[in-house]
């Protein structure tokens, strides 16, 4: 169990430095493909059976689909994107450092934690379609229809932005 | 089976949380770096499931499902933002876009 | 009596109407008032000594009141000083010499200050000086004193600097003035001891209790005092401040630097003579500064060629007569000589001043000759003065060197006579070798066109100081000391006998004898063998040169004192401003523009710097967080 959680966690780390280190967008796309499938397989460990497939569907499926036709729609020609050296001085070191730094702070602090575990086992059921369509419309349906008014929203705005006369920057 | 433990589980949401804040630092491509968001989103999404499972609370998976559906959102009206933006430009940097200074 | 307050008051009247008022007044009316605010306080004098002067001894020190102001400080019991005036003998001489021989400048001046462009503003100056000058002599507390002893420096400073667009001009009042303010702190430190042991600075609380306080600190309070007065009266090591106050016009040099400010210094130490008479140290010491000034000043008297110069070193030579003859305690002697030689000086001065006029400002005697003829009353009136000055009976410089000579003998002061003797022959020589040269010696060698005629209201005065030159001395006869008798209510209490009715006999004739040969030196060597003269001259060049340029002193004082100050400001300037101080500055605005630049380079625009931003702040918060609830970490495992 352990080998698999340490095999999904080397392919998501390694996927995640692909996405962010490629030069070209559309292999970025496939690394985080490959980090969804991974994380979806992680979600399954940990008994969040309808998650793992809400992650496969939604984000790998419509997301990265949405991102794809992005890259398709600024793409001009085989340039690579990002030309020339950064306009910011002192940006690249300072990164690497802040996030080191926060690592190092988030891992003392995960080292140091120790977290009480629950005192009842796993209840059945814990994690599949059912329960988890249960507690959305009960104990949550308020986060539910507010979370459905901000998909609005978002289908609202982008039509607007997307569908504008030409803005010019 | 024997529990993978929590810590583990947090470690790897960390180390996925920091690759994905030093991509967007990096990286000038808007688009890569609205990926590497969705790399943060989804950190905070396995540390919220490896939660929920500790605890025996469902809330913490309903909470991830709330977030994906957020980060759809959100990345559809960045990527119209994005679009709009960048659309009549010969590079997408976003280094260009400094109006708003000061 | 009543009216004393107006003799102090009428000049300072005076000075401030012209000031004030003077732009819309003519300059002759201008030149009046200032006449008048001068010949009345002189009427005014005249009439209080002759009242004075009728009182028995016991009631001649008179104090006048001017309630209108009341006291000058009044802070019981700290201190309190009325506004109060002390007209005694003393007092009564110098107000009448300061008035006259005042006045008569001023007339004079009516006339030779008529081409200046500020004509009224002399008249204002010089009253202002009266003011001063009556102010320090007529005061009964040496706060006051010095009060008036600053302000004569101030009107010394702006009559000397009177040509202001001249730079040597300004630059010798300035260092009048410096000099004058080094003698102003020895004054007040004298005034501060005189206050810590006495308790009063009057002249009636400190001079009453002398007896109350040690010798050392009286001894101290008499070296302050001298240190004042040798500022004040250009005696060494101060002195070098005269010469260069010549660069005023005649009349200055006549009033100021010959009849009454420079003896301010001689008044002083005769005021002050109960202090001296109980430290011998301190008395000791002003007459060697005395005796050495008149000597001194007399050489270098004898190799100088611009007129005013001469005169001044004369003045100095002969003040140090004065200061030598208060010092060995011959106060009447000194006073004495004080008034012989304000009329003499003034005489010199004034007719030296008719030569210029008529020269149109040619001061140098190389440049003259042949005057006597072209100019007889300027020469006539010159000669008398010379006459007098050199001590040739009946004339009254006879008398009062005689008088001073005989009691520094008499104090047994063998070294200091000699100085003196020696000083009095030099004055002989260099008096007529001036004479000769300006007047004799040949045609007139100068340029300029002579005029010869010259206004009556600068005769008149010439004339009657003339006729004070020579009856002057006539005060003092043997056997008939009337100045010693009208003055011996000021000096109740001194060991020393004031009288100068003795007369030695043998003494008088050797000084004439001396001042005899001197006249003789100068006429052959100016009139009759000039051209032996000149080649001696070339001959001893380099001594001649020493003494010309009065044996270095100013050069000395200006590497001494001038240089280090003046280069320590320009090290200040050039280096320690903009470096040390300047940098304090610099570092804090450099600070504060560089710290300005980093923050505003921080909201530039870039995403990527504000999400960086974002990152570093949250690495901190998170590491802040772990530090802060670090207690919740029980064993843990590390």
């Amino acid at each position: 169990m352990i080998a698999l959680f340490w095999v999904c966690a080397l392919v998501i780390l390694a996927s995640g430095l692909w996405v962010i280190s490629s030069r070209q967008p559309v292999h970025s796309v496939i690394g985080l493909i490959v980090n969804f499938a991974a994380l979806a397989v992680l979600f399954l460990t940990l008994s969040a059976d309808f998650l793992a497939m809400m992650q496969i569907i939604i984000y790998a499926g419509a997301i990265l689909v949405l991102f794809l036709f992005v890259i398709a729609l600024l793409s001009v020609g085989d340039q690579p994107v990002e030309i020339g050296a950064g306009r910011l001085r002192f940006q690249a070191v300072p990164s690497i450092v802040a996030g080191l730094a926060a690592l190092l702070a988030m891992g003392a602090g995960v080292r140091l934690a120790s977290w009480s575990q629950s005192a009842s086992g796993m209840t059945p059921g814990f994690g599949s379609v059912a329960t988890f369509g249960t507690e959305l419309l009960t104990t949550h349906v308020f986060a539910f229809e507010v979370t459905a008014l901000i998909l609005l929203i978002a289908i609202v705005g982008v039509i607007m932005m997307a569908g504008r006369k030409e803005v010019r920057f | 089976m024997p529990q993978i433990p929590l810590n583990l589980y947090v470690g790897l949401s960390a180390a996925l949380f920091v690759v994905g804040a030093v991509g967007f630092l990096l990286r000038r491509n808007p688009i890569t770096m609205l990926m590497a968001i969705e790399l943060m989103w989804n950190a905070a999404n396995l540390a919220f499931a490896a939660f929920a499972r500790n605890f025996i609370d469902m809330s913490g998976q309903i909470f991830v499902f709330l977030v994906i559906t957020v980060a759809a959102a959100e990345a559809a009206i960045a990527l119209a933002i994005v679009v709009m933006v960048f659309r009549h430009r010969v590079n997408a940097d976003v280094d260009d876009i400094s109006v708003m200074r000061g | 009596m009543a009216l004393a307050p107006l003799i102090l008051f009428l000049p300072l009247l005076g000075a401030v109407v012209i000031a004030l008022f003077g732009q819309f007044l003519q300059r002759t009316t201008c030149a009046i008032i200032g006449n008048i605010s001068i010949l009345l306080p002189f009427m005014l004098t005249t009439g209080l000594a002759i009242a004075v002067f009728r009182l028995p001894p016991e009631q001649q020190a008179v104090y006048a009141h001017p309630h209108a102001i009341g006291y000058w400080a009044h802070m019981p019991p700290l201190l309190t000083i009325p506004f109060r005036l002390l007209l005694d003998p003393l007092a009564l001489l110098w107000m009448l010499i300061i008035t006259g021989v005042g006045f008569l400048i001023h007339l004079y001046s009516v006339g030779y200050m008529a081409p200046e462009r500020n004509y009224r503003q002399f008249f204002s100056y010089m009253n202002l000086f009266v003011f001063t000058m009556l102010l320090l002599v007529m005061t009964d507390n040496f706060l006051l004193l010095l009060i008036g002893w600053a302000g004569v420096g101030l009107a010394s400073y702006l009559l000397i600097g009177f040509h202001y667009r001249r730079p040597a001009a300004v630059l010798a009042a300035r260092k009048a003035l410096i000099m004058n303010v080094i003698g102003d702190v020895g004054i007040m430190i004298a005034i501060f001891v005189m206050y810590v042991h006495y308790g009063s600075v009057s002249y009636e609380d400190v001079f009453g209790n002398v007896g109350a306080v040690s010798r050392s600190t009286l001894t101290w309070i008499g070296i302050w005092l001298l240190l004042g007065a040798v500022a004040k009266s250009a005696q060494l090591p101060l002195h070098t401040w005269l010469p260069d106050a010549m660069e005023g016009p005649t009349p200055v040099s006549a009033l100021i630097h010959a009849a009454t400010m420079v003896t301010a210094g001689v008044y002083l130490i005769a005021r002050a003579h109960p202090i001296y008479d109980n430290a011998p140290l301190a008395a000791e010491i002003v007459a060697v500064v005395g005796g050495a000034t008149a000597l001194f000043a007399a050489t270098i008297g004898c190799v100088q060629y611009d007129i005013k110069r001469v005169l001044a070193y004369s003045t100095m030579s002969q003040i140090g007569y004065m200061i030598l003859a208060v010092g060995v305690g011959a106060y009447a002697a000194g006073a004495f000589h004080f008034m012989t030689h304000a009329f003499f000086k003034a005489l010199l001065f004034l007719s030296a001043g008719i030569v210029i006029h008529a020269l149109s400002g040619e001061q140098d005697i190389r440049k003259m000759g042949g005057l006597a003829v072209r100019l007889p009353f300027a020469y006539w009136t010159f000669l008398i003065g010379t006459v007098a000055i050199a001590g040739i009976f009946p004339f009254s410089g006879f008398f009062s060197k005689d008088a001073v000579l005989e009691q520094v003998l008499a104090h047994r002061h063998v070294w200091l006579y000699w100085f003196a003797v020696a000083a009095a022959g030099l004055t002989a020589f260099y008096m007529f070798r001036l004479l000769f040269l300006t007047f004799f010696s040949g045609a007139y060698r100068g340029e300029q066109k002579v005029h010869t005629h010259t206004d009556s209201t600068m005769t008149v005065p010439v004339g009657i100081l003339a006729v004070l030159s020579v009856v002057g001395g006539w005060l003092v006869l043997p056997n008939h000391d009337e100045l010693s008798i009208a003055l011996r209510s000021s000096f109740v209490g001194t060991p020393y006998p004031q009288s100068m009715a003795e007369f030695n006999g043998s003494l008088s004739l050797e000084v004439l004898v001396i001042a005899a040969g001197g006249i003789a030196l100068a006429w052959l060597a100016y009139q009759i063998a000039p051209k032996i003269t000149l080649s001696a001259n070339a001959a001893l060049a380099p001594i001649h040169k020493f003494v010309y340029n009065a044996y270095y002193v100013d050069v000395l004082y200006h590497w001494l004192f001038e240089w280090p100050v003046y280069a320590l400001a320009g090290a200040c300037a050039r280096f320690f401003e903009p470096v040390a101080i300047g940098a304090l500055p610099r570092l804090a605005t450099g600070i504060a523009t560089r710290f300005a630049r980093l923050s505003t380079s921080w909201e530039n625009g870039y995403l990527r710097r504000y999400g960086l931003t974002f990152v570093a702040a949250a690495a901190l918060l998170l590491i802040l967080y772990l530090y802060l609830v670090r207690g919740a970490f029980a064993g843990a495992v590390q």
